[in-house]
C-alpha cells in the first residue's frame, strides 16, 4: 500500500514496554503491552483494532495520541510524525485527535456541570469568547442529541447512554479529524447500544471524522468497521479489510475469536464446528516463535512455530496475515 | 417431558430506600424442568439478579422477598426459616454469579472455598475426604494443575480461572438446579466458549437444569430450550428459543432482537435502536411499562397495565404481557 | 515479599536513627545547660566547667551523639538527679506497671470492638447499631479522668465491688516475686492466686477507663469496614453455598474487615504501653506517665530522653508485628500474583 494522500494516520513499528520491579532483587519484569504494531488510517474511515482483554488495546489508543509515550516507533499524523514535535506543537494537534473513554461513569468529573465538562477543551486551549464557546457547546450538545435542559445537570444524574453522548460531545467540541473510540460501548445496555452506535456513525457522515474504533465485539466490530486489525498479546496478527476478514479469516486465532461469538438465532448452533481454545491469554514477557502458539491448535506442536516468528505478510489484497500456516484452520461461516 | 423442578409464582421483591420503593422483581411467575436451560434475558436494571436472589432466600435488606411462592422438588422453599433454606443452598441449588474477581473471598484458598461448600452439607467427610473431592472437581472444570493449584489464593488465578472456581463451587453437591447469573458477562470470547461448553456438558451429563441470566441474545440463541424476556421487573414475553427468535409477540422483544448487530448479516444502514432509557424501577409509568418507549404504543397502553395473554404460535406455547400480543402473533 | 521486608527493616532503622536523634538534641535545644541543670543554680562556674567536661559537653556534636548512642546500648542511660538513681532504675520500676495496664486495656479495647462491631452489623438493626454508636461517639468524647473518677465512685464508693484508687495492689497485699514485673503473670508464676484476684480487680477500672477511647475509635473503624465487606459479593456466594449468616460473618467478613484495622490497633496498643498520667493519677497508677510528666517539670531530661527512644522501640517493633500479621491474615502479601 502506498503512503497516499488520503491515509491520515501512520502507526509504524509502535511499542510500549512496561517494567514491572517486583523488588530490589528479583529481575523486573518487561510486559510488552504494543510489540511492534504498524497500520495506516485513512481519512474518513473506520478502522477497528479488536482483542481480548489485556491484548493492548488501550495501551496502544494511548499511544496514537501520546497520552503516555511509546518505548519505540513512529506515529505520524497528518504527516507530522508525533515523537518530533514539542510540547505547544503536540497540544496545537492535540485539537485535532481525541479520545473517548471506555467507561461513562468513570471519566466525566461529577462535580462539573454538563456544559462545563464539554466547554472545557475548548477552555483549555483558549479558544473563543465565553459566547462563542457557549454557543459551540449548544450545537455539540445539539449534535450528540443531549435537550439544553441537560445543561446544568451534573453526570451522576444521567443515565449510562446519556453520560457517553456527553463523552463523545466533549471529544466533538473542539472539531477534532481523528476520534479514537476505546470500547464506547461496551459498559452499556443492549438497547443503548445500538442508540450510541447509529449517533457514531450519523457524526462520522456529518463531520467527515475518521474513527479508530477499539471494541471486543467482534459483532459490533463487522458491523461499524471498514478495514480491522486483530491484536493478540500486543501484536496484530491479522489486518484487512472488513468482508475479507469475516469471509476469508486466515490467522488461527481470528478464526476461534470468530467461531466463539454465539450468533442469535437459533438452528445455527455451531457448537460442532466451534474452536474452542485451550488456556487463556498469558502474560508476554520474553518469547520465541509465534506468540500465539501456547493456544494454537495448528502450531501447537510444529517446530516451525516454535522457533520463528511469524511475520505480518500479505496473503490477499489488503489482507495481511502473521502466521505460518495460514488458512489451515477454517471455520465454516454462513 | 420431565417432571417441574422448580415452580414459581407471583414473585414479588422490593428495595425499600430514601429514593422510594423499587419495585425490583413484580409478581413474576414461572416453571422450570428437569435437564431444562431457561435463559432470561433483560438489560441491566431490569430485577434478574434480585430474582436470582429471591429464589433462594438471599436477599438482604434493605431488599425484602413481599409476596410470592418457589417450590422445589415439589417442596415449598419460600418462607422457610433461614437453618432450613441453608440446607437447599448449594445442596440442591448452585449459584454462579456475574463477576469472578468479586465472588471469591480474597483471604482464604480456593481449596477451602470450595472443601466450605463440600462440607456443609456432608459433615460425615473428613477433611481429606473433602480435598479429594475438591480435587475432583477443579479437575472436572478444567483447571489445570488442579493438585498444586488448591492451596492458591484467588490472586493468583485469572479471570476465567475464577469463574471456573465458581462452578467448581455451584457443583460441589451435584445440585439438581444451577442459576448463572451472567456466568460469562465479565469474560472474553475465548473464554466464554469455553465455560458455556462446560456447563453444557453438565446439563447433558446429570440432567441437571440451568437458569442462565444474561443480556446476550446471541448465548441464549445457542444455549437455551426455553427464555424469558425481563423488563422492568416483569416477564413480558415467555416462550421457546425457536419460537421467540421466529416472532415475537411483544414489540420489547423484537426491537432488542433487531437492534443487536449481527454478525452474520452485514447491513451498513443505521441499526433499529430502542429510543429511550428504561424506566426507574421506583416511578413506573401507569399503565404498560414498556409504553413511553414503544412503537406500537396506543391509548389504553398508558392507561391500563396488560395482563398476561396465553398464546400458541406453530404449536408452541408463547406467554406475553401486550394488549396487543395476539394481533402482532397472527400477521 | 524481600521487598516489604528489606523496606520495613530499613524504615524501622530509620525511625529508630531519628528518634535517637531528636531525644538527643532535645537536651542540647532546650533552654539553660545540662551541666548546670543538674548541679543546680548555685554551683560555682568552675564546678560546672568541670561538669561540663565530665559529661563531654565540649567535644564535637557527632562525637557526643556516638557516646550517647553506645552507652544507651549499653544500658547506661544516664542518672536520673531528681530520683537520686539511675535511669535505669526507675524506668524499671515503673515501666512494668504501664506495660501491664496498657495490655489489659489494649485487650478490653480490642475484644470489646470487635464483639460491639459485629453485633452492630450483623443484619441490619437500626436500635443495635445505634446504641453502639452512641457508645462510640460517648467514648471519643469523654475525658478519662472524668470517666475514671465516675467509675471509682460507682463501683468502689458506691457498690463496693472493686477496690478504690489504691495502686497495683491493697494495702495488704505484698506484691508476688519479680519476674516480668507484671503482677497478674508473676502471680500465676508464683502460684499465689490471691495475689492474682486482687491484682486483677485493681486492674479493671483503670484498664476500662484507659482503653476506652482507643476501643471507641476502634469499633467505629471496623464497623465501617464491617460494613462494607459484608456487601461484597463473595459474601453473598459464600451464603449461597448454605453457610449460615453468623458464619459467614465470622469466617469470611471479620478477617476482610480486620486489614485495614490492623495498622490502627497497632498504634493504639504502643500509645497504651507508653502510659497516661490522668489515668495514672485518678488511680494512683504507678506507671511511666506520671514519672515523664514529672520529670519534664523538675527538668530531668535524662528520664525524658530514654523515654522517647524506648517508645521509638516500641513503636517500630510494634510496626514489624503489625506487618507480620498481615502476611499472616492476607495472602496477597505473602504471595505475588500469579496471572494478570
Ligand atoms: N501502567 C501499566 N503498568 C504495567 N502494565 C500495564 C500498564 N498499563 C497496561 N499494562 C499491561 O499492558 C497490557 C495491555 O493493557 P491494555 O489496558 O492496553 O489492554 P486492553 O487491550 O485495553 O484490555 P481491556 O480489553 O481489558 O481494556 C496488560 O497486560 C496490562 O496489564
Ligand atoms: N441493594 C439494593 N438496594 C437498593 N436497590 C436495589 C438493590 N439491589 C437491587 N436494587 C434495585 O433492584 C433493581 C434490579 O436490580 P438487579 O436485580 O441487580 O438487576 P439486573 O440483575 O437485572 O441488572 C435495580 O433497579 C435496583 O434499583
Ligand atoms: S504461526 Fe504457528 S503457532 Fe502461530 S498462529 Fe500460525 S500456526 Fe499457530
Ligand atoms: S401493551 Fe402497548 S405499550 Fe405495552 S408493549 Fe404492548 S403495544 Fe407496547
Ligand atoms: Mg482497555
Ligand atoms: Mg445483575
Amino acid at each position: 500500500m502506498s503512503r497516499d494522500q488520503a491515509s491520515l494516520l501512520q502507526v509504524e513499528a509502535l511499542e510500549k514496554r512496561f517494567v514491572i520491579r517486583r523488588g530490589p532483587w528479583s529481575r523486573p519484569l518487561v510486559i510488552r503491552a504494543v510489540d511492534g504494531v504498524s497500520f495506516q488510517v485513512a481519512r474518513g474511515e473506520t478502522f477497528g483494532l479488536v482483542g481480548e482483554s489485556g491484548c493492548g488495546k488501550s495501551t496502544l489508543a494511548r499511544c496514537l495520541l501520546r497520552l503516555i509515550e511509546p518505548t519505540a516507533g513512529r506515529v505520524i499524523f497528518d504527516g507530522v510524525d508525533l515523537g518530533r514535535l514539542r510540547p505547544p506543537e503536540m497540544r496545537a494537534l492535540r485539537r485535532r485527535m481525541q479520545i473517548v473513554f471506555q467507561d461513562p461513569f468513570a471519566s466525566l468529573d461529577p462535580r462539573m456541570s454538563i456544559a462545563q465538562i464539554v466547554e472545557e477543551p475548548l477552555f483549555v486551549h483558549g479558544i473563543g469568547s465565553r459566547e462563542e464557546r457557549q454557543a459551540q457547546v449548544d450545537a455539540t450538545l445539539e449534535l450528540v442529541g443531549i435537550e439544553a435542559t441537560y445543561r446544568d445537570r451534573r453526570p451522576h444524574e444521567l443515565s449510562g447512554g446519556q453520560r457517553q453522548r456527553i463523552a463523545i460531545a466533549r471529544a466533538l467540541v473542539l472539531r477534532p479529524e481523528l476520534v479514537v473510540l476505546d470500547e464506547p460501548i461496551s459498559a452499556l445496555d443492549v438497547s443503548i447500544q445500538a442508540q450510541v452506535l447509529n449517533l457514531l456513525r450519523d457524526l462520522q457522515e456529518q463531520l467527515g471524522l475518521t474513527y479508530v474504533f477499539i471494541v471486543h465485539d467482534l459483532a459490533i466490530a463487522e458491523y461499524f468497521c471498514d478495514r480491522l486489525a486483530v491484536l493478540y498479546l500486543g501484536a496484530v496478527m491479522e489486518l484487512a479489510g472488513r468482508e475479507e476478514l469475516f469471509r476469508r479469516p486466515l490467522h488461527p486465532y481470528t478464526n476461534a475469536l470468530l467461531s466463539g461469538v454465539p450468533i442469535p438465532e437459533p438452528g445455527r448452533r455451531r457448537r460442532q464446528g466451534r474452536i474452542i481454545l485451550e488456556g487463556e491469554v498469558p502474560v508476554l514477557t520474553d518469547h520465541r516463535g509465534c506468540r500465539f502458539r501456547s493456544r494454537c491448535p495448528v502450531g501447537k506442536d510444529r517446530e516451525r512455530c516454535a522457533e520463528v516468528e511469524p511475520r505480518l505478510e500479505e496473503r490477499g489484497p489488503g489482507h495481511r496475515v502473521a502466521c505460518h500456516f495460514p488458512g489451515e484452520l477454517v471455520t465454516a461461516r454462513p | 417431558m420431565d417432571e417441574v423442578l422448580l415452580s414459581v409464582r407471583g414473585l414479588r421483591t422490593e428495595f425499600v430506600t430514601r429514593d422510594g420503593v423499587f419495585a425490583a422483581v413484580r409478581d413474576v411467575s414461572f416453571e422450570l424442568r428437569r435437564g431444562e436451560k431457561l435463559g432470561i434475558v433483560g438489560e441491566s436494571g431490569s430485577g434478574k439478579s434480585a430474582l436470582a436472589l429471591s429464589i433462594v432466600g438471599l436477599i438482604e435488606p434493605p431488599g425484602r422477598v413481599v409476596a410470592g411462592e418457589v417450590e422445589l422438588n415439589g417442596r415449598r422453599i419460600s418462607g422457610l426459616p433461614d437453618r432450613q433454606l441453608q440446607l437447599v443452598r448449594g445442596k440442591e441449588v448452585g449459584l454462579i454469579f456475574q463477576d469472578p474477581m468479586a465472588a471469591l473471598d480474597p483471604v482464604k484458598s480456593i481449596g477451602d472455598q470450595i472443601v466450605e461448600g463440600i462440607r456443609r452439607h456432608r459433615r460425615h467427610l473428613g477433611r481429606r475426604e473433602a480435598r479429594r473431592l475438591a480435587i475432583e472437581l477443579l479437575r472436572e472444570v478444567q483447571v489445570p494443575f488442579a493438585e498444586r493449584r488448591l492451596a492458591d489464593y484467588p490472586h493468583q488465578y485469572s479471570g476465567g480461572m475464577r469463574q471456573r472456581v465458581m462452578i467448581a463451587i455451584a457443583l460441589a453437591n451435584e445440585p439438581d438446579l444451577i442459576i448463572a447469573d451472567e456466568p460469562t458477562t465479565a469474560l472474553d470470547v475465548t473464554t466464554q466458549a469455553q465455560v458455556l461448553d462446560l456447563l453444557d456438558r453438565l446439563v447433558s451429563e446429570r440432567r441437571t437444569a440451568i437458569i442462565l441470566i444474561t443480556h446476550n441474545l446471541g448465548i441464549v440463541a445457542e444455549f437455551c430450550d426455553s427464555v424469558h424476556v425481563m423488563y422492568a421487573g416483569r416477564f413480558v414475553e415467555r416462550t421457546t428459543v425457536e419460537q421467540l427468535f421466529r416472532a415475537q409477540a411483544h414489540p420489547y422483544t423484537e426491537a432488542l432482537l433487531r437492534s443487536v448487530p449481527r454478525p452474520d448479516r452485514l447491513q451498513r444502514g443505521p441499526l433499529p435502536s430502542i429510543p429511550g432509557f428504561p424506566p426507574s424501577l421506583a416511578h413506573l409509568p401507569p399503565g404498560c411499562s414498556f409504553a413511553p418507549r414503544c412503537p406500537a404504543a396506543q391509548e389504553i397502553c398508558r392507561d391500563r397495565a396488560p395482563a398476561t395473554v396465553e398464546l400458541v404460535s406453530e404449536s408452541t406455547p408463547v406467554l406475553a404481557e401486550c394488549h396487543f400480543a395476539r394481533e402482532r402473533l397472527r400477521t | 515479599m524481600i521487598r516489604t521486608v528489606g523496606g520495613r527493616l530499613l524504615g524501622s532503622l530509620a525511625a529508630i536513627f531519628g528518634a535517637s536523634v531528636v531525644s538527643f538534641l532535645f537536651l542540647r535545644i532546650l533552654p539553660g545547660n545540662p551541666a548546670r541543670l543538674i548541679l543546680g543554680p548555685l554551683a560555682s562556674q568552675q564546678a560546672i566547667q568541670q561538669q561540663v567536661r565530665l559529661m563531654g559537653l565540649d567535644r564535637p556534636i557527632y562525637v557526643q551523639y556516638l557516646r550517647y548512642i553506645s552507652s544507651f546500648f549499653s544500658g547506661d542511660w544516664g542518672f536520673s538527679y531528681s530520683n537520686g538513681r539511675p535511669v535505669r532504675e526507675v524506668i524499671a520500676t515503673r515501666l512494668p506497671a504501664s506495660i501491664e495496664l496498657g495490655l489489659y486495656a489494649f485487650a478490653f479495647a480490642f475484644v470489646a470492638a470487635v464483639v460491639l462491631a459485629l453485633l452492630s452489623t450483623y443484619r441490619h438493626r437500626p436500635v443495635v447499631d445505634g446504641t453502639v454508636r452512641a457508645i462510640s461517639f460517648f467514648g471519643l468524647g469523654t475525658p478519662p479522668f472524668w470517666f475514671g473518677l465516675l467509675l471509682l465512685l460507682a463501683f468502689s464508693q458506691a457498690l463496693h465491688l472493686l477496690p478504690g484508687p489504691e495502686g497495683r495492689l491493697g494495702p495488704a497485699v505484698a506484691p508476688p516475686p519479680t519476674v516480668t514485673g507484671l503482677y497478674t503473670v508473676d502471680a500465676v508464676i508464683a502460684g499465689q492466686w490471691g495475689t492474682l484476684g486482687n491484682a486483677l480487680q485493681h486492674l479493671v477500672l483503670p484498664a476500662v477507663t484507659l482503653g476506652l477511647a482507643p476501643f471507641a475509635y476502634l469499633v467505629r473503624l471496623l464497623r465501617v469496614n464491617l460494613l462494607e465487606v459484608s456487601r461484597e459479593q463473595f459474601i453473598t456466594v459464600v451464603r449461597s453455598k448454605g453457610v449460615g449468616r453468623w458464619t459467614a460473618y465470622v469466617r469470611h467478613a471479620l478477617p476482610n474487615a480486620f486489614l485495614p484495622t490492623l495498622t490502627a490497633g497497632g498504634m493504639v496498643l504502643a500509645q497504651l504501653l507508653a502510659g497516661s498520667v490522668l489515668v495514672e493519677t485518678v488511680f494512683n497508677w504507678p506507671g511511666v506517665g506520671a514519672l515523664v510528666v514529672d520529670s519534664i517539670l523538675r527538668q530531668d531530661y535524662a528520664v525524658v530522653q530514654t523515654f522517647i527512644l524506648l517508645s521509638a522501640f516500641a513503636y517500630v517493633a510494634l510496626n514489624l508485628i503489625v506487618d507480620v500479621l498481615y502476611g499472616v491474615i492476607d495472602p496477597r502479601v505473602r504471595t505475588p500474583t500469579g496471572a494478570r
